[in-house]
């Protein structure tokens, strides 16, 4: 290549790398400002004493070192006291834990049913759908009314006259029951998620292993064992930690079902009440910050210990 | 010759077996187990307060009674609610947060996708940091941010419909981001060589040559943006106090909260923002279901 073709050639680069930056720098600067910057900020501020009355002037707050952290954990709201009262970070575990693990047995189920081919599958996959598409708001508010504390709940209707219980229960007022039913109402919610993607990888194992299988005389359940799940391992690897994440962050859902009450706060719930009910701002990004760690020591473990061995 | 003279009941003797009869079960459990609580909401929806307030659950509505809906839209029904402007104001919200994404994103994948340039990685980490980072924790600094700024510059920061826009770039704008860059790499980038030695310019490249190509793809994005901003929840009940600033969500749980509960009237609003979300689902669920594994909502 000549000196000046080559010169023509990285005055070409050049050019496109400018180009580049043009067109990606509003975004830059958007995820930038409003997500990056945001991020670093909040660490600042769970280092800081920030209230409403402050918020004007929030980079002369002063500077109270761990104090917030330390208010944290020592919260009651926060700290386990036993098997009745968990305390949001027992409970945010207990919670994304068991509903992550319920959505993907759903959905795999789900995924199960809707591989074979029957009339009306594709009309029954976007229905399959529906609970993960539609609002929250919705969803939550329907819930609250199918599990309405009177008698004349349809839950409490239905289970009244099969004689199966002999008073009405207040599902989303009971400590213990209310956690168990919140993590039921997110299973419900978000196995369509979990479903997609296995069906999506379901549909790509190849026929022929199968086949082999029925010949040496392998029934259903024992193709399933054998072949079925082991060439799901990964994405039902990949899809857990994605709805464990996920979950773990989810303030609306608990927000709307309880509010937060009955033994069902966890610690994006009591990251709003700090910022927005006390107004201390200080002490909401500290338990935001809080979450973070934990969410990102358990990431860490997870995808060197558990997809490592997935991958081998 | 004999087998067409079976009856009904024989045939369906034929027809089950163990497998089937299992698979039908569980179908059926999954069906109405999805479909109920749509049902409950708009049949609710439907209801008399007399229906709603019984000491028995009205599993069918006496008929298409409008009173709930009457009490969100016509003004002259005691209480009220002025819906109108409430599904106003999400459209004020979402229609320009799914455009500007959109836009943005369009310029911003395609020089991920195509362009060679320095600190791409790091750009495009930083914004896969958003699926990690939950909506609470970026509130709190948005909001004493941009309060500092309105402060300055001299705007509202609560019940301005315009900064609700602003934040939900942050949410929408990495989705969009992620969806669009994986689609454009699937295109051939022979064709758009082709173009740029015919002499187009890279943005006519984009313009004539990438974007009819990806109509699938913008659909989808446009469409995933547009159905974050409708359902958001958690920004809007914090930026917005002012009645007749709320958006759908919020309406919805203010009315939720009222001290004579109405399930009815929160069925119906909650009617009305579902449906049209499920008939985009429906109609174009094609595209949309890919969306979804491809990370087109996070949560």
């Amino acid at each position: 290549m000549s000196t000046a073709a080559k010169k023509k050639a990285t005055g070409f680069q050049k050019k496109e790398a400018r180009l580049a930056w043009a067109l990606i720098s509003p975004t830059a600067l958007i995820v930038f400002g409003l997500v990056i910057f945001p991020a670093i900020f909040s660490i600042w501020v769970s280092f800081h004493d920030v209230g409403l009355h402050n918020l004007n002037d929030v980079f002369h707050a002063p500077y109270v070192g761990f104090d917030n952290y330390v208010k944290v954990i020592n919260d009651y709201a926060f700290k386990f006291q036993g098997l009745d009262n968990l305390g949001a970070a027992v409970t945010s575990v207990v919670y994304s834990f068991s509903a992550t693990t319920l959505a993907i047995i759903i959905g795999l189920i789900a995924s199960l049913i809707l591989n074979r081919p029957f009339r009306g599958r594709g009309i029954a996959r976007a229905i399959f759908l529906f609970p993960y598409v539609a609002p929250i708001v919705s969803v939550a508010f329907v819930w609250r009314w199918i599990l309405d504390p009177k008698p004349s709940g349809v839950l409490n209707n239905i289970l009244l006259s099969l004689n199966l219980i002999e008073e009405p229960i207040a599902y989303l007022a009971n400590r213990g029951l209310s956690l168990l039913i919140v993590i039921l109402l997110d299973a419900w919610r978000y196995f369509p998620f979990c479903m997609l993607m296995i069906l999506a990888r379901l549909q790509a194992i190849d026929g022929k292993l199968y086949e082999a299988a029925k010949m040496d005389g392998a029934n259903a359940i024992q193709q399933f064992f054998t072949i079925t799940l082991p060439e799901l391992r990964y994405v039902l690897g990949a899809t857990f930690l994605l709805r464990l994440m996920w979950t773990f962050n989810k303030f609306d859902d608990i927000f709307l079902y309880t509010g937060g009450g009955f033994g069902t706060k966890v610690l994006p719930v009591l990251t709003y009440e700090f910022s927005f009910r006390l107004y201390d701002f200080g002490r909401g990004a500290a338990t935001a910050m809080i979450l973070l760690v934990v969410l990102a020591i358990f990431l860490t473990v997870y995808v060197t210990v558990v997809m490592k061995n997935v991958e081998d | 010759m004999k087998s067409e003279k079976k009856n009904l009941i024989g045939h369906l003797a034929g027809w089950i077996t163990w497998k089937r009869f299992l698979f039908a079960v569980v179908f059926i459990f999954f069906i109405t187990g999805i479909l109920f609580p749509f049902y409950w909401m708009v049949s609710s929806s439907f209801k008399t307060r007399e229906e709603i307030g019984g000491r028995e659950p009205v599993y069918i509505p006496g008929g298409f009674r409008l009173d709930a809906y009457r009490e969100l839209f016509d003004p002259n029904y005691p209480s009220y609610q002025d819906f109108g402007q409430n599904v106003s104001n999400t459209l004020k919200v979402s229609i320009p947060t799914a455009i500007i994404a959109v836009i943005l994103a369009i310029l911003g994948s395609y020089a991920i996708a195509r362009l060679r340039f320095k600190g791409k990685n790091v750009l495009l980490n930083g914004i896969l940091l958003v699926y990690l980072f939950p909506g609470v924790l970026l509130i709190i600094p948005l909001f004493a941010m941009l309060a500092q700024v309105g402060d300055r510059v001299g705007f509202n920061v609560q019940d301005n419909l315009g900064v609700l826009v602003f934040t939900y770039l942050s949410q929408t704008l990495p989705v969009a981001l992620y969806m669009l860059t994986n689609y454009f790499r699937t295109i051939p980038d022979e064709i758009e060589q082709a173009a740029l030695i015919d002499g187009c310019s890279r943005m006519e490249v984009i313009w004539r040559v990438t974007l009819p190509l990806s109509i699938p793809a913008l659909v989808s994005v446009s469409i995933y943006t547009f159905m974050i901003a409708w359902n958001e929840f958690l920004y809007a009940l914090i930026f917005l106090n002012d009645h007749n600033m709320f958006t759908m969500p919020i309406k919805i749980n203010t009315i939720f909260n009222d001290p004579t509960p109405r399930p009815n009237v929160v069925m119906a609003a909650s009617t009305i923002m579902t449906i049209p979300i499920i008939i985009l689902f429906l109609a174009l669920e094609k595209y949309l279901a890919e969306g979804l594994t491809a990370g087109g909502v996070k949560g």
